[in-house]
């Protein structure tokens, strides 16, 4: 049989039968003309006999059709009959659906984040959150990468993994000369790529053949970002040339274009061969003089290992196996001084990595989404139910001629997912459209660094977006849709005017608890955040960095040895002294509040024995002469370095106040005590500074060290100057400075410190952004909520009203009446929030800075809005309500 | 005032049941015009059954569905132009069985009106 005709079999030959038809009559009326019959009377009366003919036509077409299409047709005709209806009602419908896509849209954004950090936290990686990391730790508890060799022996000896690779995030000057800028690079092993399953978009990736002998592939693989920037999409680009970190490099290929290299949240653009290391100046903190370098040293530590687990093999037996590898190595080759233990954890759980750092900030947002999307649908169930009431008369019919309760239900179902989906639609768009303004913001905060979200909307975020519409749509819709269904018919058909059921009642008073309720927790949420951001904006960080203009450099760019570089920084310095305008001028390393916490050196202190184990590791800065007082930071005991402390000098050190409690119990009597920074040689402390926040504003006090640039060069250093001249022109002379000492020098970047140490608000800075969003957002959803359930109430008591003033009650007694239930209901709702409030204190720990979850103000700040919001909702509907005249309202019955 | 819905669907299978089984009946005695069937049918039954065209041609394209009839148009002996339906193999077999289903309930339903005295 052929298709066309098994086809053809599946439904009525609606032509055939009409002909079939046909001949019956004609027969019919053949026979009646053979009895005598005239030809008009015989055709009529076989017309008449056969009945009627659309009817069986209809008959015999549903034979052909199966049962599904009956109920799929029954389901068209409640879609269209539910789009005739909302369309009626064009004023409810499109409220509805902008509540629903304001909520929806919220959420969608947030499990967008959400998505695109735990879920697939690695863009253009299938199933990355699968990815599993090994790190090390020590007896303190402190996270330690891996070194080169140890990473090697787990790689080679585990049977856990399917695959192990390395990468190391860096800074990478990209060109050279003016032109130069720094880029964000991994510095990433031979199977990196193949791991991660990421191809080339052009030539090829790295590969395992890259990772065979140290300095020998001088290669590099840039990403779709740095290809399509800045060399203009080159489809030769592979074979050329590129300068990176004063090394020249073949490009052998371009990455594909969804990756953005395994670092949360930085934008790699170009991928290393992890055994460029050394030749490109990355040395992991290895000492100089190490047999085998980088690659040989275990201390240097280079990266968290991290690859896919094999099918079958859990954490646990992962951590199991690696901890046993590790017993191994450290019985073969022991270093007291390397991690204790190693871990292994999900990608997501990585320490240090972006992803534990945003969650706990990113589980506020979304349970702050979560309340505004409860918010939405009790502000919608309000509605509907509002509307379910003035629809009631049409449904006791539809019962009433016998209807099913389960089709009548149907239908109303129908109608609120027909509302559902645009919102669903709309709330995609919005949640595109938002969270694309927020990520510009906060790659505006980042700037210049460059930062990459993986904000994707993709099927994903649609279907829990559509997910929750339709969830919405059960809980807004279900429940009204029941009351309606199961109401007395005759009470409904017969007595227009509505009996406040008590039922009712309670249900519209809970939306209006529920809503108030709420949205008191929205906005302590938002306040406490809110507080927090500007507590830490004002928090005193200990030192100033009004009136400091900084410019960094890396003189390593214009090829400068070491004593060229020093001659250039000591020129460079002594010129913006020079400037009138100046205060006082120096060199540093390092920032403060960076954000990121810099690599840290393990030191000895004279006439103290470590515990075994003790982790004596800290963070430290190399800075110039008058560092102290440019950046006002006061001095405790002892001196600043200057420029007696230069090579010749004795080593001279300068500790913070932490760090002298710690092991001299006091600021004076560190002075003059001795310790050993690394491997070299014993310096003596001159100097104790006051403690400042070295990486973010809420970190605890910890030890911190100086060394004096003239006693351990480097060649990338910042300039900073104060002075009394504005920002700008104090920008524009280290400029002026720069250009004159060497004008092909690239200069990495100039800007005011202020704007420097922004990066370490920017987390709070955006959880603010976005909890004060959903606060304003669900606020203004509860009050048009309560407005709307309280104004039904009151034009539902028209008649009441009218015949109380009749009566001669004033209309002052008549308003009050109404608001002092309003406010009852708010009163509860207030309560319930403020006790709800102070219950998830817990949650909101994580992200406060500097304020108590149970902050005064901002309990006082959110339940006065909330206050004067349900005040204004009750009184206004209450007075209008008041305004008809009792003879209207008596005549409206 | 509503029929319960399963009800409703045992009723009219009983009745489709019957009016199928009169009509493969009628086909066994050669190809039959729908026209002619209703005729027979109402003859054979004394003018008791009177087969309306609103059941018979949807029970007719039941059956074809089913495969129990064929269909093919033709002419009568009168020369006119009509759609003639067999009875297949299959509709045979099924005829036999709704048969002795039908003579099954018709002696049941004899046992109950008149009850043997023994």
């Amino acid at each position: 049989m052929s298709i066309r005709s098994w086809l053809k079999r599946r439904r009525l030959d609606e032509d055939d039968f009409q002909d079939e038809i046909r001949a019956h009559l004609a027969m019919a009326e053949h026979e009646r003309m053979a009895d005598g019959a005239d030809r008009e009377t015989a055709h009529y009366a076989s017309l008449k006999e056969f009945g009627n003919v659309t009817l069986t036509t209809e008959s015999a077409r549903r034979v052909w059709t199966p049962w599904w299409v009956e109920s799929v047709r029954g389901l068209l005709s409640d879609v269209r009959y539910a789009i005739r209806t909302l369309a009626k009602n064009p004023a409810f419908s499109l409220t509805v659906v902008g509540v629903l896509t304001l909520g929806i849209g919220l959420n969608a954004a947030v499990f967008t984040m959400l998505k695109g950090i735990a879920l697939s936290p690695v863009a253009g990686v299938d199933g990355s959150a699968r990815l599993a990391v090994i790190y090390g730790e020590t007896s303190g508890g402190r996270e330690l990468a891996l070194s080169y060799p140890d990473y090697q022996y787990l790689r080679d000896h585990n049977q856990a993994f399917s695959g192990l690779f390395g990468s190391s995030l860096g800074k990478a000057n990209l060109g050279r000369g003016r032109g130069a800028r720094q880029i964000w690079a991994e510095l990433v092993t031979g199977n990196y790529f193949q791991v991660l399953g990421v191809r080339a978009e052009r030539g090829r990736t790295l590969l395992p053949t890259d990772e065979l002998a140290p300095g020998a592939h001088p290669v590099v693989v840039l990403g779709h970002g740095l290809w399509e920037r800045d060399f203009a999409s080159d489809p030769d680009i592979v074979g050329k040339t590129i300068d990176i970190n004063d090394r020249t490099l073949t490009v052998v290929g371009v990455a594909d274009a969804a990756f953005h290299g395994t670092t949360v949240v930085y934008d790699v653009e170009a991928y290393l061969p992890v055994m460029m290391a050394s030749e490109l100046g990355f040395n992991f903190g290895s000492q100089p003089g190490t047999p085998g370098g980088v690659f040989a040293d275990r201390r240097a530590t280079m990266f968290q290992p991290q690859g896919y687990l094999k099918p079958g093999v859990t954490l646990a037996t992962a951590a199991a196996q690696i901890d046993a590898l590790w017993a191994e190595l450290a019985r073969e080759r022991p270093l007291a001084e390397v991690a204790q233990r190693l871990k292994v954890v999900p990608f997501w759980q990585a320490p240090s990595g972006a992803p534990l750092v945003l969650l706990p900030t990113l589980g506020v947002v979304s349970a702050m989404g979560l309340l505004v999307l409860l918010i939405a649908c009790a502000n919608i169930a309000g509605l509907v139910l509002v509307r379910g009431l003035s629809r009631r008369g049409e449904i006791a019919v539809r019962l009433a001629l016998g209807a099913a309760r389960a089709r009548v239900v149907r239908l109303l179902v129908v109608e609120n997912l027909v509302i559902a989906v645009p919102g669903a639609i709309l709330g995609v768009l919005l949640a595109q459209r938002g969270i694309r303004v927020l990520a510009e913001y906060a790659e505006r905060l980042a700037a210049p660094e460059r930062v990459f979200f993986n904000i994707e909307v993709d099927g994903l975020v649609i279907g829990f977006a559509v997910a929750i519409a339709c969830l919405c749509a059960m809980v807004f819709g279900l429940v009204p849709a029941f009351q309606s269904s199961r109401m007395d018919l005759a009470l409904a058909i017969n007595e227009d005017a509505s009996p406040r059921g008590a039922a009712r009642g309670r249900m519209r008073a809970g939306l209006v608890v529920a809503q108030v309720a709420v949205s008191v927790l929205l906005l302590v949420g938002a306040g406490l955040v809110t507080r927090s951001l500007e507590a830490a904006r004002q928090a005193n960080p200990g030192f100033d960095s009004r009136q400091v203009a900084i410019a960094a450099v890396d003189v390593k760019q214009n090829r400068y040895d070491e004593p060229r570089g020093r001659v250039f920084y000591r020129d460079l310095v002594a010129a913006a002294r020079a400037d009138a305008t100046t205060e006082s001028a120096t060199l540093a390393a390092f920032t403060p509040l960076g954000f990121l916490d810099t690599p840290t050196r393990r030191v000895a202190i004279e006439g103290y024995e470590p515990r075994r184990g003790e982790d004596l590791s800290f963070m430290s800065n190399t800075i110039g002469s008058d560092y102290f007082r440019t950046l006002r930071i006061p001095l405790i005991a002892g001196r600043e370095f200057d420029d007696r402390d230069d090579e010749a000098g004795t080593p001279v050190v300068i500790v913070n106040h932490t760090l002298a409690q710690r092991f001299w119990d006091d600021a004076a009597n560190a002075v003059g005590k001795r310790v050993q920074v690394g491997d070299a040689a014993w310096r003596t402390v001159i100097g104790v500074a006051a403690d400042v926040k070295y990486s973010r504003i809420d970190e605890p006090p910890r030890p911190y060290l100086y060394l004096p640039f003239l006693q351990s060069y480097r060649s990338n250093m910042i300039l900073h100057t104060r002075g009394s001249a504005p920002v700008n022109v104090l920008m524009d002379q280290a400029r002026a400075h720069l250009a004159t000492l060497d004008a092909d020098l690239p200069i990495l970047y100039v800007r005011q410190l202020a704007d420097g140490i922004k990066g370490a608000l920017i987390l709070l800075n955006l959880a603010a952004t976005m909890l004060f969003a959903f606060g304003v957002t669900g606020m203004a959803l509860a009050a048009i909520g309560t407005y709307g359930l309280v104004s039904y109430t009151v034009r539902q008591s028209t008649r009441e009203i009218g015949i109380r003033m009749a009566l001669g009650a004033s209309r002052l007694v008549v308003v009050r009446g109404f608001v002092v239930s309003g406010l009852r209901l708010g009163g509860v709702g207030i309560v319930l929030g403020t006790a709800a409030a102070l219950g998830a204190n817990t949650l909101l720990g994580s992200v406060l800075f500097g304020v108590t979850a149970t902050d005064g103000p901002s309990f006082v700040r959110a339940l006065a809005i909330v206050l004067g919001g349900v005040i204004v909702a009750t009184v206004v509907p209450a007075w209008r309500a008041a305004r008809t005249s009792p003879l209207m309202a008596l005549r409206h019955h | 005032m509503t029929l319960h819905s399963s009800r409703t669907d045992a009723r009219t299978e009983l009745l489709h049941g019957t009016l199928d089984m009169l009509i493969l009946r009628t086909l066994q005695w050669g190809s039959q015009h729908g026209y002619a069937i209703a005729q027979t049918i109402r003859a054979q039954s004394s003018e008791v059954l009177q087969v309306e065209a609103g059941s018979l041609y949807p029970a007719l394209q039941r059956l074809a569905k089913r495969g129990w009839v064929s269909a093919k148009w033709g002419q009568t002996e009168a020369n006119q132009r009509a759609k003639f339906y067999t009875i297949t193999p299959e509709g045979k077999r099924q005829l036999v069985r709704e048969a002795s289903r039908w003579t099954e309930l018709v002696n049941a339903i004899g046992r109950v009106m008149t009850p043997s005295k023994e």
